[in-house]
């Protein structure tokens, strides 16, 4: 017992006197357990940190890195987009204007053959009455020719017989005389300048 | 009535190098970022190097300062 | 000061022993006041972190803004900028754990609950520093076979006379220096300020409490100066963070440079 008890207390002693040694002791020697307590906390930590930390910081960096890519790429797409829109409006404008400029030919074209027809029609119209006037002008002039024919014929035909003294009235021969002498006339004095050969009558 | 440690003057000894090498380290690295600044980032980090591979002569001074005290 | 401070109690300048603070048994294994930050920091880290990488946006929000930001200092200036960009991607796990565990341990040197830079005890920067060595060492031997990685250290056209010290230099450099600076650097930049901080907060508070007269009108600046590098400390914690991993970085892009 009491060998017991002693050894205690050597041990005591000896622990004290360790403890003593670590108040003591330069502080460039390393506590061991300090040492291992390091060693092993950095070690879990450099675990946990290679096997979830690093990998998912990682991982969001290289997705950020595509989000970024596809975010230009997007902006690019749009741009293009804009711009292809953009050409299209102005193709489609160029077309409106285009038509505008057609329909406007168009109704100016239009306009020019109403008016050319109005023309047209008028001038036909003064055509017709003036052909109208001049047929008229000729039938009277046509009968007047006629009825002073026959008038002229008698008129001269009892003129001359009274000149003459015999009656010719019956003479059918001296009224062609007349008559010829009088388209003689006539083609002398008309419009054709032609004069009518006098064996086709 | 002073007291002390021989051991303490010899860091202040020790002390001394490192002060006057870690002055010469950042004096060149001002003259050179007011020269080039667009080189700092460059600059800063080798400042750090010669820095620290300066300071550790101190450090071993107040090592051996407490291991010999 | 002790001859000006006629004092009850003698003032005692902030050391070593300070950072030695058990709270559970007592030794080698004890458990001490920097593991429990240490371990609450990483708790912390890991939750944060998977919470805000379960629902990632290609639209981020807040915290999903901010957590890129950190991501893209390290992913981008430090990993692809220094190791290049065709092999810096096995790589960006290493170097954000370490990023985010060193900045948030050391602003716990600051963060008003804790006020315990974790840092400062030299086992946890060792730690780190073991976790890079052996990064790199392997990388180193797997890229080129241990002999052609031997062969890589020593420049060549150098004189045959010069190889072998040049050798013996550069294989010391390459197994002791730098998982040693790495470590003695973080370690040592975290102790000194944050036993520059106690400095000013214990003296601030011996003269307040001790002080004489218009002595304790000097607490002031003293409490002025704490304020002051506090903050001029979180520029270090931020500080430190990047250097670690921008030396973890140039380590393991040498692996990969051609050229020695």
């Amino acid at each position: 017992m009491g060998a017991i008890d002693n050894a205690a207390d050597v041990l005591a002693a000896a622990e004290t006197g360790e403890g003593g040694f670590w108040e003591d002791a330069y502080p460039v020697i390393p506590h061991p357990g300090e040492l291992i307590v390091g060693i092993i906390s950095f070690a879990i930590l450099y675990f946990l940190y290679k096997k979830y930390v690093v990998p998912r910081l990682e991982a969001m960096l290289a997705e950020r890195q595509r989000t970024i890519e596809g975010g230009i790429e997007r902006a690019e797409a749009m741009q293009a987009e804009a711009k292809a829109s953009l050409e299209q409006y102005r193709a489609q404008l160029a077309e409106a204007r285009n038509e505008a400029a057609q329909i406007r030919d168009q109704a100016r074209a239009e306009g020019q053959q109403i008016l050319e027809e109005m023309r047209a029609q008028a001038q036909e119209e003064s055509a017709r009455i003036v052909a109208r006037g001049g047929e008229q002008i000729a039938a009277a002039r046509q009968q007047v020719i006629n009825e002073l024919r026959g008038q002229i014929g008698a008129l001269a035909v009892d003129l001359a017989g009274r000149v003459v003294g015999e009656s010719l009235a019956d003479d059918a021969r001296r009224n062609g005389t007349v008559d010829r002498f009088l388209d003689q006339l006539d083609g002398m004095s008309g419009s054709s300048a032609v004069p009518v050969p006098e064996g086709t009558r | 009535m002073l007291e002390g440690n021989l051991a303490i003057i010899g860091y202040g000894l020790s002390a001394i190098g490192p002060g006057v090498g870690i002055g010469l380290i950042f004096a060149a690295y001002v003259s050179g970022v007011a020269r080039q600044p667009e080189v700092r980032g460059v600059l800063q980090t080798i400042a750090i190097l010669g820095f620290v591979l300066c300071e550790q002569l101190a450090i071993f001074g107040i090592a051996l300062a407490f291991v010999f005290s | 000061m002790t001859t000006v401070v006629s004092a009850a109690e003698e003032f005692v300048p902030p050391s070593a022993p300070d950072f030695w603070q058990p709270l559970v048994g007592e030794g080698a294994f004890a458990i001490t006041r920097s593991m429990i930050v240490m371990v609450l920091v990483t708790i912390g880290l890991a939750v944060v972190m998977m919470l805000v990488t379960r629902r990632l946006a290609v639209v981020p929000g807040r915290g999903q803004f901010r957590l890129e930001g950190v991501y893209g200092l390290v992913r981008n200036s430090i990993g692809r900028d220094i190791i290049g960009t065709d092999h810096f991607r096995p790589y960006v796990p290493l170097l954000f754990t370490l990023f985010t565990l060193i900045l948030l341990n050391n602003l716990m040197g600051i963060i008003p609950p804790v006020q315990f830079p974790t840092m400062s005890r030299i086992g946890f920067p060792l730690a780190l520093a073991l976790g890079v060595y052996v990064v790199y060492l392997v990388a180193g031997v797997r890229r080129r076979g241990l002999g052609g990685f031997l062969k890589n250290l020593v420049p060549s056209g150098l004189p045959f006379w010069v190889v072998p010290v040049v050798f013996v230099l550069e294989l010391v450099t390459f197994l002791v220096t730098r998982p040693v600076t790495l470590t003695l650097r973080l370690f040592g930049n975290m102790f000194a300020g944050h036993i520059l901080l106690l400095l000013f907060a214990l003296g601030g508070e011996y003269l307040l409490l001790n002080g004489e007269g218009l002595l304790k009108l000097v607490s002031i600046p003293a409490f002025l100066m704490f304020i002051l590098f506090s903050a001029f400390e979180i520029l270090i914690a931020f500080l430190q963070a990047y250097v670690f991993i921008l030396l973890a970085s140039v380590y393991i892009a040498e692996v990969y440079a051609d050229d020695h």
